[in-house]
């Protein structure tokens, strides 16, 4: 992105514009994309009908890991160059993140029940995911435990980084142990092993989802810039009091 | 499709794909509410920051 917006001011009025857009083209994507799994992509020869219960897991799957992903750079951003928006970009994502990896445990859940006759294996895929989620909720902790939300900023990216490492577990999990979860089937090498009428809606909802989440992204950003500016006034207004009153 | 027996699974994932974007929404929605009226509060009281208090 260009360095102009990494001035707070600037990127304030850059996401005045970008949210409108990001969301109505989200919204218009994401509800082609669930209409095209209705109505054009076919049932699957094995798993029926149920196969549906994928257009909303895998791009959950996809932006769990993809959020972390932001949170991990922005946090290299805070540790590296102390920048302020690198801080609120890496704290408002948590929840984000930790809201996309909820929906995909349970959107998986609801699709092993009828699929596998369990709601829960402890294989590695889900054991990993699950991990993730707990690691965005230590961050979320971490995040309230500390007033100076530089400091808090600071623990929270060292403990984002080493985090870190659980990524490349989830999205290799399937090839380096036996799981019951399947294998990848759209990011592979050799292409998807996914037929056509299903990719195109698969793909179309996960960037509808991809705008939306850019979108809550940007919009939970300015929430914390504002914060960031209601914590300096009351400061300096608690300053002028005590000046007064001295 | 809605003669299938696993219908109920189906319609609960979307529903919960459903909660999850509005409980996303109404979090980024009523944070901004509340800490817009917290600034323009606090503006009102004449409070600035050094930089903006240059600027005026």
């Amino acid at each position: 992105m260009n360095l102009a917006f990494a001035n707070p001011g600037r990127f304030l009025a850059f996401i005045r514009i970008a949210i409108p857009w990001l969301t109505a083209c989200g919204a218009i994507l994401a509800l082609i994309g669930f209409y095209a799994a209705f109505a054009f992509a076919p049932a699957d020869y094995q798993q029926g009908e149920t196969v549906r219960i994928m257009y909303i897991h895998v791009p959950s799957a996809w932006l769990s890991t993809a959020c972390y992903g932001i949170m991990a750079l922005s946090s290299i951003g805070t540790l590296v160059w102390r920048h302020p928006l690198a801080d609120a970009s890496a704290k408002s994502i948590a929840p984000i993140g930790a809201a996309f990896t909820f929906l995909c445990l349970l959107t998986g859940s609801l699709w092993g029940k009828p699929m596998w006759g369990t709601w829960w294996v402890w294989d590695a895929r889900l054991t990993s995911v699950l991990v993730l989620f707990l690691i965005y909720c230590g961050i979320l902790a971490l995040w309230n435990a500390y007033e100076d939300p530089a400091r808090a900023g600071r623990a929270a990216a060292v403990m984002t980084l080493v985090g870190a490492i659980n990524l490349p577990i989830v999205k290799f999990s399937v090839d380096w142990w036996n799981t019951l979860h399947q294998p990848a089937s759209v990011f592979r090498m050799g292409g998807p092993t996914i037929d056509k009428s299903m990719l195109w809606s698969l793909l179309i909802v996960a960037v509808g989802m991809t705008l939306l989440m850019m979108a809550l992204h940007f919009a939970a950003m300015r929430n914390e810039i504002l914060r960031r500016r209601v914590r300096t006034l009351s400061i300096l207004a608690a300053n002028i009091d005590l000046k007064r009153n001295v | 499709m809605f003669d299938d027996p696993h219908i109920g699974f189906i319609l609960a994932a979307y529903l919960a794909g459903a909660f999850v974007f509005l409980g996303l929404l109404l979090w980024v929605i009523m944070d901004y509410n509340k800490q817009s009226r917290l600034l323009n509060a606090l503006e009102a009281s004449g409070t600035r920051r050094r930089s903006e208090s240059e600027q005026k």
